[in-house]
């Protein structure tokens, strides 16, 4: 996207100016968004992101600044002016670019430049509010959003690197809302991956609106949710946040570096009950959290996180490698040109185990049933987190009782990694976005039906 | 004063919209912003940016497209106008959503919003350094991971086909600090940030203070029993939950179903002595906004007067969707449609002196998390991570962490015990609020 002689010069100067490592970071982005309101368009909208994010590492310290234009002149100013304080004689040399394509394992057909579909995206909604609709008159209304991007990436650094990439995202939501007097719930249905238009040819839209439209029923019907400590199992699929939050943060070197983790220092030790064994894998085909190469030219893993309990790796981005010594993963990610790069998760996931659902519910004598999982956060540096209940019932008696109202479950990541003691084989994945550091970027989160024996809910009875 | 380039790169839109028979408006936003992160006693981050961001709506035959480019040469800013309006070709028709009436200018004071200073980058990096080293020297801080300041300057300009313009200018700069404190198996990672006008109307060493005295306080919380307590929010928390609840009051929402308030205008909805309204001409406040995304000139909106609903925030497309006036609260940037947002709200005084909203034991609330997943403004149910103190009297008996408060926003408005007579910015100076003493709230521990 821009002149290999530019990025040679840029790097060049930021070496000359004493910076040990360089890197151009060129980002072209493309966007489509449609959002319907039941069977009408409600907006449609488009766009093209493009900049140069140009980083400099002093010792431990990153100078990052960016800029929409391409001229050498520009860019070499910027890093003149990024180095002002810290520029010193040479402390390396540069590497001429040794280019090298990143192997795309996805293969999108039906991408954004070549085929927008936005028709066909239209009524692929509009069919989910038909089917959301057609499930109950008490379906008020449909709210769908359908998203589709092309980043490609080119990437230059002084070590000589010189890569570039294109990725191809879609995602389509439907949410329906359920309404009765003055009551109103919502519920909601997510697909999407790292492919092209062509993801359709998998997707049900009567599926995604009646199941939406489920969900919105069940919460509309729900009571208040108890209060206190008690065994939780957590459904597959999106449940998998609760790794994410509870302990996938705490692993990447972005908070191990700054020894603001609570697992910053447990490398090789046992930290979670034997049934959890833990995976950040961005190699997985066509999946949401996928990449062919990090935002720092690196080819992506699998990442073993947890062995059977035991902590075997973290995520780590090539500063986090060299303040901590732990390998890189190919983990260096950003939303976009405007972010410097920081260890992340792609998808991660519990790895699935043998026990199924009834024996888990049958094993409690009071507790609660999250089959559907929000979002959360986390507090790396205590491991506190929370996350939200989407769809709960009440377990009484080893058996599943009525739906629960709005729940958010709070615990430390060490303590429920401790309190896992059963892991299913329905192991599911679901797509999310996650905000860090260096900004919002595709996530998958995975996992089986998993029981937690002991956790705090935070229920409104 | 508006940059001619801009200028320049405006008319070039808007003729296009009109030679293609739309009519349409066009806003840019550009921003130029200093941040620096201090850790371990160097700086660990130092970031100069500057961006511009073109975006342009278009009404053709009574159908809305957006599209935006952060490119201006002028292939860029063509396909920008192509694509909107091939998006519009897709869209409902919709014979409410239009562009402004009039061809007015509207213009920010730099003497009020923009004031320059003369304070350094390295004066900056100093100040940035020095909270971490005098934080990390006080007793029990382990780490300082989180502090740094930032100094941003963010332009807005918006330019309709009828004529009319708008330009905004201000600068906000901000500091903060989160520090890991430990105490045997304790530990606690906290922290506050301030915001202000001017790099020098910040004091840094009041976020020191704050900081630590906010984790020392915090460190041996531990959960209260599960039952109803009283809560009283502080001032960041009430703001950050009745943000998160915003929604409700939009005209979007409303017309689009989804507003438990959209068919209560004229109805109770609170407290007799709740009022809530938006006030975005307070020039103290940093959400202060002289035009909303339209361009339309803004003033202070009462949504909620003695516990009734008065109108719901509107935009053009709302207001002429329900036959009321518009109240100046659309929502738009470069990249995104028109929408319904409230500018700077605030919570009235009420008739309760600010002390006698203590009495008796209650829960101070002064943490909530999971704002952004634990609550649902079409339900209006919220269930939240939360830390305080367990209060009685006025005095803070113990500390308490590891708990939730769940409830619902609508459902608290009528189970207000007082509102204090006097009103509070929060640190973001986004919001002006009057403390509220709720009854009755469920609480895990």
């Amino acid at each position: 996207m821009i002149d290999a002689r530019i990025a040679q010069s840029v790097i060049d100067h930021a070496v000359a100016l004493g910076a040990d490592f360089a890197e151009v970071f060129v980002e072209r982005n493309e966007v489509s968004n449609i959002a319907t309101l039941s069977d009408q368009v409600q907006d449609l909208s488009s766009g093209i992101d493009f900049g140069i994010g140009l980083r400099l590492v002093y010792s431990s310290k990153v100078l990052y600044g960016y800029t929409n234009r391409t001229d050498e002149d520009e860019l070499r100013r910027i890093v003149t002016e990024l180095a002002a304080k810290d520029r010193r004689d040479p402390a390396t040399a540069t590497s001429a670019f040794d280019f090298r394509a990143a192997d795309d394992v996805h293969g999108a057909k039906r991408t954004l430049s070549t085929d927008p579909a936005l028709r066909e995206k239209v009524d692929y909604l509009f069919a989910a509010n038909r089917a959301a609709r057609a499930v109950s008159n008490q379906i008020s209304q449909t709210r769908g959003t359908c998203g589709q991007r092309q980043q490609a990436v080119e990437i230059f650094n002084s070590d000589g690197l010189h890569t570039n990439d294109t990725r191809h995202y879609i995602r389509a939501t439907l949410q329906a809302v359920a309404a009765s007097g003055t009551e109103q719930a919502t519920g909601t249905q997510t697909d999407g991956g790292l492919q092209g238009w062509e993801i359709v040819e998998t997707l049900d839209p009567a599926a995604c609106g009646a199941e939406a439209a489920r969900q919105a029923l069940v919460n509309l019907a729900a009571k208040p949710c108890p209060s206190g400590r008690m065994p939780v199992v957590i459904g597959n699929g999106f449940g998998g946040v609760i790794f994410h939050e509870a302990c996938g943060h705490l692993l990447e070197t972005t908070s191990v570096a700054k020894q603001a983790s609570v697992f910053h220092d447990r490398l090789g030790e046992t930290i979670a009950t034997s049934v959890v064994s833990a995976v950040d894998d961005g190699t997985l085909t066509r999946e949401w959290g996928s990449i062919n190469i990090d935002d720092e030219g690196m080819p992506t893993e699998r990442t073993q996180l947890i062995e059977n309990g035991r902590l075997v790796n973290f995520l780590a981005d090539r500063l986090g490698a060299e303040k901590t010594g732990h390998r890189r993963t190919g983990s260096g990610r950003r939303q976009s040109y405007r972010f410097a790069p920081a260890s992340r998760m792609r998808n991660t996931f519990i790895e699935p185990g043998e026990d199924s659902l009834d024996d888990m519910i049958g094993s409690i004598d009071r507790g609660i049933y999250a089959a559907r999982m929000g979002g959360g956060s986390v507090q790396p540096g205590t491991g506190e987190f929370n996350f939200a209940v989407t769809e709960g019932y009440v377990v009484e008696d080893g058996k599943v009782g009525h739906p629960v109202k709005a729940a958010t479950l709070i615990s430390t990541g060490p303590d429920v990694l401790r309190c896992i003691s059963m892991v299913g084989a329905d192991f599911a994945l679901a797509t999310g976005m996650c905000g860090s550091v260096s900004g919002m970027v595709p996530t998958t989160v995975g996992q089986a039906t998993l029981k937690v024996d002991d956790i705090l809910v935070g229920g409104n009875a | 004063m508006a940059d001619p380039a801009i200028e320049s790169h405006a008319r070039r839109v808007l003729d296009e919209v009109v030679r293609a028979g739309a009519h349409g408006d066009l806003i840019v936003h550009q921003d130029a912003s200093l941040s620096l992160k201090a850790h371990d006693g160097d700086l660990e981050e130092h970031k100069v940016n500057s961006t511009r961001v073109y975006g342009v709506r278009v009404i053709k035959d009574c159908r809305a497209g957006i599209a935006y480019s952060e490119a201006a040469d002028a292939a860029a800013l063509h396909s920008m106008v192509a694509q909107a309006l091939q998006n519009a070709a897709f869209a409902r028709e919709d014979d409410k959503e239009a562009i402004a009436d009039g061809n007015g200018s509207l213009v920010t004071d730099d003497a009020t919003l923009c004031r320059q200073d003369d304070v350094t980058v390295e004066t900056k990096i100093a100040a940035a350094l020095a909270m971490e080293r005098e934080l990390a020297a006080r007793d029990k801080v382990q780490n300082v991971p989180y502090n740094g300041v930032q100094d941003v300057t963010a332009e807005r300009y918006v330019f309709t086909t009828a004529g009319h313009t708008a330009h905004s200018k201000a600068r906000l700069c901000n500091a903060y600090a989160y520090a890991l404190l430990k105490d045997g198996d304790k530990d606690v990672l906290d922290g506050v940030e301030r915001t202000a006008r001017q790099f020098d109307e910040l004091d840094t060493s009041v976020i020191v203070e704050e900081t630590y005295a906010r984790c020392i306080a915090l460190l041996h919380g531990e959960a209260v029993p599960s039952r109803h307590y009283d809560v009283l929010f502080d001032v960041e928390c009430q703001a950050a939950l009745f943000d998160a609840f915003a929604s409700v009051f939009s005209g979007r929402a409303a017309r689009d179903g989804i507003s438990p308030l959209r068919e209560r205008i004229g109805e109770r909805i609170g407290v007799d002595g709740l009022d809530i309204r938006d006030a975005p001409r307070r020039t103290e406040g940093f959400g202060y906004a002289l035009f909303d995304g339209e361009g339309i000139a803004t003033a202070t909106t009462t949504l909620v007067e003695r516990g009734r609903l008065v109108t719901l925030a509107h935009n053009s497309a709302t207001a002429g969707h329900f036959g009321v006036a518009n109240t100046g609260h659309a929502a738009r940037s470069p990249k995104t449609p028109l929408g319904v947002a409230l500018h700077q709200p605030e919570i009235g005084p009420g008739e309760i002196r600010e002390s006698d909203l203590t009495s008796g034991e209650y829960l101070e609330i002064v943490d909530l998390a999971g704002l952004h997943s634990g609550t649902n403004a079409v339900s209006g149910d919220f269930s939240l991570g939360a830390a305080g103190f367990l209060c009685a009297d006025g005095e803070r008996l113990r500390p308490v962490r590891n708990i939730t408060v769940a409830g619902n926003f609508l459902d608290m408005l009528t189970k207000i015990v007082g509102i204090g007579d006097v009103q509070h910015w929060n640190a973001r100076r986004s919001a002006l609020m009057a403390r509220i003493r709720f009854a009755d709230m469920p609480i895990s521990g």
